[in-house]
């Protein structure tokens, strides 16, 4: 029977292929072809920014003012990284539910946790800033808090699932041995994914750096603020300059997470 | 009074019977070997004496007091200590830490934290890594350490726990036979020295003869038979794996 129905359904899958195509080809009408459908200035506006490419400025003003806010850049991100984890510790401890015996309590807990953590990392950290930069104004605890409570919703849901995913023979010896909770929790599970916690903050610190930059739209300094100001002054050389900066850091942060993995590997 | 004392000891896993009115003693220093094909219920008999799968029926005398009466982990821990095939250290710790985890049972939480930056009762670990011959590798990280080396490893943590009794399931499986002979004799003469009882189960009944007294063989989820070493046939071995096809 299906046999005979096949080609039925491959003659279905073309006519749908037909309808669709010309169903775009039918839009393509529907569209005013006039000049300002495209930037005129598109094709000058690029090679303005190629050019900046390739002759990045490079004057000491535009240099120190880079290095300053790639500083600032930087240091919201460690601050903030550094909420992150506190945050993601207790809540990822919490939420694995390694620490409780009792299996209602650990229920309980842990799905508690896992739903604070779930829920602050639901909200972008663009929203958070915006949101922080209304209640507390343009501070940098805005800057660092909005970072970190999202942050530390993401890094502390894959702390507690590293926590569960830990295999249960050598814990149990442990256990056997007379260790407590506690014990397992410092002799077991946290020796047994500490590479790979350390190497997932890494990432993620890489990716906060960005987020840090982005956030400074809000007007937070750093270099995003500064790529905007430069951008809306039509200034690609600068532009580019501070994209080298940010580009400078992640790498360097790259090369740092590299390190430091090949030492723990295991 | 026996250490050991089960009497009509059962366990069932969904439907399947995983041990069926199970009845023995094991006495203070005696060294038993459980034998038997796979899924003859060794490791459910092992996880039963070591507290850590609860029977649904029969009564389990720990030294005289029921095994459920032990509420503390630490009072276990100084009755029963457990060494598995394999996977029981903690790759990622330094060799001492792995030893002094079975000190973890005595310590309050602030000692167990401070060691693990500065390890504590030293000289303790150090002296278990000696007599298992591994003293040079005191600080070395335990997953660069060969198999045969890591079982030794949790033979120190066992010496430094020092339980009553140590049952070990399958110990030396993962080795190969020099390794596991290795591993064999010393943990047989360490529990001789410490007075201590010893239950282990094992795959190859030739090392059961060379280094038990007692052999105790499962089949079934049933005691098949319970025999000093000397008194063991041919017969006996030849019938407890027959495959059970044949067997009917």
């Amino acid at each position: 029977m299906k046999q005979l129905l096949s080609p039925l359904y491959l003659h279905k899958r073309l006519s749908l292929t037909l309808v669709l195509l010309a169903a775009f080809i039918w839009s393509l009408f529907s569209v005013t072809w006039s000049r300002d459908l495209l930037h005129a200035g598109g094709w000058a506006t690029t090679v303005q920014i190629l050019e900046g490419l390739i002759k990045p400025d490079l004057s000491p003003d535009i240099l120190e003012l880079a290095v300053e806010s790639s500083w600032v850049t930087v240091v919201y991100a460690v601050t903030g990284m550094t909420v992150a984890l506190i945050i993601a510790f207790v809540l990822g401890v919490l939420g694995s539910g390694v620490l409780v015996s009792s299996r209602p309590v650990r229920i309980v807990t842990a799905g508690f946790s896992r739903a604070v953590l779930a829920i602050i990392r639901a909200i972008h950290e663009l929203v958070w800033a915006l949101l922080f930069v209304a209640v507390i104004g343009l501070s940098p605890y805005a800057a660092i808090f909005a970072l970190g409570i999202p942050y530390g919703g993401i890094l502390g849901r894959i702390f507690a699932d590293m926590l569960n995913d830990v295999p249960g023979e050598p814990i149990q010896a442990l256990r056997a041995a007379g260790a407590s909770r506690l014990h397992c929790l410092m002799y077991g599970y946290l020796p047994l994914i500490r590479s790979n916690m350390i190497s997932y903050t890494m990432y993620r610190f890489e990716c906060s750096i960005r987020s840090s930059a982005i956030m400074s739209f809000v007007g937070l300094g750093g270099l995003g603020y500064q790529i905007q100001l430069s951008l809306a002054d039509l200034h690609y050389d600068e532009v580019w300059t501070f994209l080298f900066f940010l580009i400078a850091i992640v790498v360097l942060i790259d090369a740092w997470s590299n390190s430091l993995r090949k030492r723990l590997v295991l | 009074m026996p250490l050991i004392e089960l009497n009509n000891i059962t366990k069932q896993f969904e439907r399947k019977i995983a041990l069926s009115s199970l009845s023995f003693h094991v006495k203070k220093g005696e060294m038993v070997a459980l034998i038997g094909p796979s899924g003859a219920g060794k490791s459910t008999l092992l996880n039963t004496l070591a507290g850590i799968t609860a029977p649904n029926t029969g009564t389990y005398l720990l030294d005289g007091v029921p095994i459920q009466h032990y509420k503390k982990r630490k009072e276990l821990a100084k009755k029963i200590g457990v060494i598995r095939q394999q996977f029981d250290l903690i790759a990622s710790l330094p060799v001492i830490q792995n030893v002094l985890a079975g000190r973890l049972g005595e310590w309050g939480f602030f000692k167990s934290m401070l060691s693990l930056f500065l390890p504590q009762d030293k000289q303790l670990a150090a002296n278990a890594l000696n007599r298992v011959g591994l003293l040079d590798k005191l600080y070395d990280q335990t997953s660069k350490l060969s198999g045969g080396e890591q079982q030794r490893v949790a033979l120190a943590r066992l010496l430094v726990q020092s339980p009553a009794v140590i049952l070990a399931d399958e110990p030396v499986a993962s080795l190969d036979p020099a390794r596991a002979e290795d591993v064999l004799a010393m943990l047989t003469k360490l529990v001789k020295e410490e007075g201590q009882t010893l239950v282990m189960s094992l795959h190859s009944v030739e090392y059961a003869k060379k280094y038990f007294s007692r052999i105790i063989a499962l089949r079934d989820g049933e005691v098949f038979f319970d025999l000093p070493t000397s008194e063991i046939t041919k017969e006996h071995l030849a019938e407890l794996y027959l495959l059970k096809e044949m067997a009917l």
